[in-house]
């Protein structure tokens, strides 16, 4: 139950790991000033997109999947993932979303958000390294 | 007896709870690495926790691409002082 704040902070510490801070402190950049300045980037970056949707009118075009449930999101990402010829990974996404608990079943309070975010965030990362 | 009843009653649906959760955020994990989200377990139960606390999905991910650009830029900047 920790406060907003926190977990925004808990996530910059996410984002400060595998940075060598002993060099770093040596060029006179400390952990804590990176950390402030990530955080003021981290609220920078939700309350624009919190005032961008707020100054969205009823003239603003409606985006035909806006009201899609995340599920069928998804659903719509293994059907992408047929055609593009990854047929493996969209068993196994469709495998998983079949073993995803709907509703109280879960556990979570927000499942629909918490999928919402995952396919906001879908190839955001960079690929995996290939083995050979 | 009755009392002792309730609160086996309250801690076994606590586990049980527990164990729903336990396993929701398995599939999701698995769920975020098949789309290749970037998000590990510990940012993930982090932004579970934002999105009960009310956090718009579509901000959150917002944040999220943000704080990535920040760290990779600081971490092309070390290199590049190296």
């Amino acid at each position: 139950s920790s406060s907003i704040t926190d977990l925004l902070s808990a996530l910059c510490d996410c984002s400060l790991s595998g940075v060598s801070w002993k060099r770093r402190a040596l060029g006179g950049t400390s952990k804590e000033s990176f950390h402030r300045t990530l955080k003021k980037r981290a609220y920078g970056a939700l309350l624009s997109k919190i005032f961008q949707d707020g100054s969205k009118g009823s003239a603003s075009r409606p985006n035909a999947t806006a009201n899609t449930p995340a599920r069928n999101k998804v659903i719509m990402m293994c059907f992408d993932l047929r055609v593009a010829g990854c047929c493996e990974e969209a068993e196994k996404l469709e495998e998983q979303l079949e073993r995803l608990p709907e509703g109280a079943s879960s556990g979570l309070k927000e499942l629909e958000a918490v999928l919402e975010l995952l396919v906001f965030l879908a190839g955001s990362a960079p690929p995996p390294p290939t083995s050979f | 007896a009755l009392a002792n009843h309730r609160f086996i009653t309250m801690a076994s649906a606590a586990n049980a709870n527990l164990n729903a959760v336990r396993e929701t955020m398995d599939v999701l994990l698995e769920i975020s690495r098949l789309l290749n989200t970037g998000l590990d377990m510990e940012s993930l139960s982090i932004c579970v926790r934002l999105c009960e606390q009310g956090i718009n999905p579509e901000a959150l991910s917002a944040v999220i691409k943000e704080l990535r650009r920040a760290s990779e830029s600081f971490k092309a900047s070390e290199n590049c002082t190296n």
